[in-house]
C-alpha cells in the first residue's frame, strides 16, 4: 500500500470516527430513539465500472450498515464501464438476495430502464453519483453531484486563480456521457461570464478511463500549448492528478482547479503547486444512500416526491481549507440525510 | 478424387460435428456447475432471462465477426457498424416517426452499406483488412459521435422508443401460448430470433453457393480465384454480411438498453471474437461453424454470470475468460493437427 493510499484510508477512518461521534450527539430526526428495524434489508451500491472515486463508497456503505443495523451490503464495481455488464451485475445482486439498489449508471439514458425493472420486482432504488439524463429519474431517489454547477464552481475558482483573463483549459472525461456534456456547459458559462476576458482554449475530453490515457494526453497538451495556457479546469478524477503531475513536473506557471481529493491532488494544493481542487461527497452518497434505500425497501419510509433530485455537495477546497474541508463535507452529509428524514420522505413515527 | 481425399473429405464434416457436439458438452457441464455450486445461478428473473437475453445480442454480433472470419480476413469496426445502425435507426424513431420495422431496416441498410464500402475499401486499394477496418473504426467513432453531438447534444442518445420496443425488452415466451399452454417465461423473445439467425447464416454457408464460395475464397483465395470464382466481389459481399449482422446487434442492444445512444457497440469487439473462436471457427478462413458461435457466446456468457455471482473480482473474471479463450484456442489447434495427421 502506498503513502497516498495510507493516506487515504486514514481521512476515511477518521471520517467514521467523526460519524460516530456527530451520530452520538445529532438527534437524528426522530429516529435516535426509534430506530427502524432495517435488518431485513442488503444494500447493493452498484458503480459503473473501477474507479478510484467510488472507493469511499465501500467505506460508507459499511459505516451505513454498523450505524443503522442494516442487513447487509456489497459493493460492485464489475460493470466495466459497458451498461449490459453492469446490469448483469445487478442481475447478479438481485438473484442473490439483495433488495435495495444504489447504482451509478454507465449510460444516463439507458439507466432508467433498468430502474423500471428493479422497481418493477419490489426493489428500493437510489441513482448514486449521477442521475438519468432528462427530465425523468425512474429510481425512488438521486443522490448525486450537481456536475453542472461542481463544473461551473471549478471554473470559477480557475479563472479566478488566472486574475480573471487568459487562456483556459478544461480536461474532462467521456463525451458521450450526459454529465460530461453538463460539466462542459458549466465550464463555458463561467468563460463566458467573464465577457471575452477568458477564452477557453480547448475542451480535452476521454481521458478519464485510467491514469495513463490521462498522463498522455496533459503532457501532449502541455507541449503543444503550455506556453499559451493560463489555467487548467478539470472536471474529471484522473485528468485531475494527471494535470496536477504535469504542472509540477514542467514548472509551468499554470494556474490549475482540479477535482475530487486524491491525496496527490491534496499534496499539490498544500505545496502551493495548484490552486485548488473541487471535491464531491463520495462517502456520504453511499452512507446516507444506504439509510434511504433501508428506509425505503423496510417501508418504513415513503419518498415524498418520487423521483426527488438531491445534490450531495461539492465544496471548492483551497489552501485555506485543505485541511478543513472533510468536517464541512461530514456536516453536510448529516445534514442530508437530516433533510430525509423530515422534509423528503414520510416516516411512520 | 483419390479414395485417400475422399476418405479425409468424408471425415471432415464429422470432425467438425463431433467439435461441436464436446463444445455442446462442455458448455453444459460449465452451466450445471454452476448451477449446483452457485446460489441464485437458476434464478429465472434475474440470472437465466439476462443470460439469454444477453447471449443473444452477442451471439448476432459474433456472427458479424464470423463473416469476416469466413474469408479469413477480421473486422475491427463491428462495434462501430453496430453503432451506425442504431444512429440512423434512433434518428428515425426519433426525427422521422418511422415504426420499429421500417427504422430498424433503414438502421440495417446503413451497417451493410458501411460494410460494403469496407469490403471495397480492401479489394480496390489492396490493403489489409485489420488496418481497413481499425480506420474505419476510428472514422465511424467520429462520425457518430459528431451525429448524436448534432442531433442530440446534450443527452447524446436518441430516446424515443417505438411501439413494440418494449416487448423486444421484455417479451418471453411465457407471451406465446397454444391453448393453455405457454412458453418459460425465461426464455426472451430475443433468444429465439437469435437462433433463427444462427440458422440462417447456417444454412446460408453451408447450403448456398454463395455461402460456399466466401469459404471457398477464405481457404485459398488463389486457388478460389483460379477456379472461376469473383473473390474480390466475394469479400465486398462478406464484409456486406458483417457489416448487416453488425447492424442487427447493434439495434438489439439498443432496445435492450433502451436508448440508442453514441455508446453503442464501444464494448462489443472483443465479444465479437469469443464467440466464434470458442465455438470453433478458425481464424485463418474456410470454415465456419454458425451453431458454434451460439455455444461459445453462451460458455463465455455462463462463465462471466456464474463467477459475478460467486462475487469473483473483475481481475478474476478476467483472467477466468482469458484462460478459457487459450484453452479452446489450444484445442481447436490440436484437433486441426490430429485432423491433419
Amino acid at each position: 500500500m502506498g503513502d497516498s493510499q495510507r493516506s487515504g484510508m486514514r481521512r476515511m477512518a477518521l471520517a467514521s470516527v467523526a460519524v460516530g461521534a456527530m451520530l452520538a450527539v445529532l438527534p437524528v430526526a426522530g429516529f435516535a430513539q426509534t430506530t427502524p428495524d432495517f435488518s431485513g434489508v442488503k444494500v447493493a451500491l452498484v458503480t459503473g465500472g473501477a474507479h478510484p472515486y467510488f472507493q469511499p463508497w465501500k467505506v460508507g456503505g459499511a459505516q451505513a450498515v454498523t450505524d443503522f443495523g442494516i442487513g447487509g451490503t456489497a459493493f460492485d464495481e464489475s460493470g466495466e464501464w459497458d451498461q449490459t455488464k453492469e446490469t448483469a451485475a445487478i442481475n447478479a445482486l438481485a438473484a442473490q438476495g439483495y433488495n435495495a439498489f444504489g447504482i451509478f449508471g454507465v449510460s444516463p439514458t439507458d439507466i432508467n430502464t433498468v430502474f423500471e425493472t428493479l422497481k418493477a420486482s419490489g426493489f428500493a432504488v437510489g441513482s448514486i453519483a449521477s442521475c438519468p439524463a432528462g427530465d425523468v429519474n425512474k429510481a425512488d431517489f438521486c443522490l448525486s453531484t450537481d456536475t453542472k454547477t461542481a463544473a461551473y464552481l471549478a471554473a470559477q475558482g480557475a479563472i479566478e486563480a488566472m486574475g480573471g483573463a487568459g487562456n483556459l483549459v478544461h480536461l474532462t472525461g467521456n463525451a458521450v456521457d450526459s454529465n460530461t456534456q453538463q460539466r462542459i456547459a458549466g465550464v463555458q458559462q463561467a468563460v463566458d461570464e467573464t465577457a471575452g476576458a477568458v477564452t477557453l482554449l480547448t475542451t480535452v475530453t476521454d481521458i478519464d478511463k485510467d491514469l495513463q490515457s490521462a498522463q498522455k494526453a496533459v503532457a501532449d497538451l502541455l507541449a503543444a500549448q503550455g506556453a499559451d495556457i493560463n489555467g487548467i479546469v478539470t472536471t474529471a478524477y484522473n485528468p485531475a492528478v494527471a494535470a496536477t503531475d504535469g504542472v509540477k513536473t514542467t514548472g509551468l506557471p499554470i494556474k490549475v482547479i482540479a477535482i475530487d481529493d486524491d491525496p496527490v491532488v491534496l499534496q499539490a494544493i498544500r505545496d502551493g503547486i495548484i490552486s485548488g481542487t473541487v471535491v464531491q461527497n463520495p462517502w456520504g452518497q453511499a452512507y446516507v444512500g444506504s439509510w434511504v434505500l433501508s428506509a425505503l425497501q423496510s417501508g418504513a419510509c415513503t419518498m415524498n416526491t418520487p423521483g426527488l433530485i438531491v445534490d450531495s455537495g461539492s465544496f471548492l477546497v483551497t489552501t485555506v481549507t485543505v485541511d478543513t474541508y472533510d468536517a464541512q463535507r461530514l456536516a453536510t452529509s448529516m445534514d442530508i440525510l437530516a433533510k430525509f428524514q423530515t422534509e423528503y420522505m414520510t416516516c411512520a413515527a | 478424387m483419390t479414395a485417400a481425399t475422399g476418405s479425409v473429405a468424408a471425415r471432415r464434416p464429422r470432425l467438425r460435428a463431433d467439435s461441436l457436439l464436446v463444445r455442446t458438452l462442455i458448455t453444459a457441464v460449465v452451466f450445471l456447475a454452476f448451477a449446483l455450486t452457485t446460489n441464485g445461478f437458476l434464478n429465472p428473473q434475474f440470472t437465466v432471462y439476462p443470460l439469454l437475453r444477453d447471449t443473444a445480442t452477442l451471439t448476432v454480433i459474433g456472427l458479424a465477426q464470423l463473416c469476416a472470419l469466413a474469408i479469413g480476413q477480421l473486422n475491427l469496426a463491428v462495434g462501430r457498424m453496430a453503432a451506425v445502425a442504431a444512429m440512423v435507426a434512433g434518428y428515425c424513431y426519433q426525427f422521422l416517426g418511422l415504426g420499429l420495422i421500417e427504422g430498424a431496416l433503414l438502421g440495417l441498410t446503413a451497417a451493410a452499406a458501411t460494410g460494403a464500402l469496407t469490403g471495397l475499401i480492401i479489394v480496390r486499394a489492396h490493403v489489409n483488412a485489420f488496418i481497413v477496418t481499425l480506420a474505419m473504426d476510428f472514422a465511424l467513432l467520429g462520425l457518430v459521435l459528431a451525429f448524436y453531438q448534432a442531433f442530440t447534444a446534450p443527452l447524446n442518445a436518441f430516446t424515443v422508443k417505438p411501439e413494440g420496443m418494449d416487448l423486444i425488452r421484455n417479451g418471453s415466451l411465457n407471451g406465446l401460448c397454444i391453448g393453455d399452454m405457454c412458453g418459460p417465461s425465461w426464455v426472451p423473445v430475443l433468444f429465439l430470433f437469435s437462433l433463427l439467425i444462427v440458422a440462417l447464416v447456417s444454412v446460408f454457408f453451408s447450403r448456398t453457393t454463395l455461402g460456399r464460395e466466401l469459404l471457398a475464397t477464405g481457404s485459398n483465395e488463389r486457388t478460389a480465384r483460379l477456379s472461376g470464382i469473383p473473390t474480390e466481389r466475394r469479400i465486398v459481399q462478406a464484409h456486406t454480411l458483417s457489416g448487416l449482422l453488425a447492424g442487427l446487434a447493434g439495434i438489439m442492444l439498443a432496445m435492450t438498453n433502451g436508448s440508442f445512444s453514441a455508446a453503442i457497440g464501444e464494448n462489443l469487439l472483443i465479444p465479437s471474437f469469443l464467440g466464434p473462436v470458442l465455438g470453433g471457427t478458425p481464424m485463418t478462413g474456410g470454415f465456419v461453424s454458425a451453431p458454434g458461435t451460439a455455444v461459445g457466446t453462451f460458455l463465455t456468457q455462463t462463465i462471466r454470470q456464474g463467477l459475478t455471482l460467486k462475487g469473483i473480482g473483475l481481475d478474476w473474471l478476467n483472467i477466468a475468460l482469458g484462460l478459457v479463450l487459450l484453452a479452446a484456442l489450444s484445442v481447436g489447434q490440436i484437433r486441426r493437427r490430429r485432423g491433419r495427421s
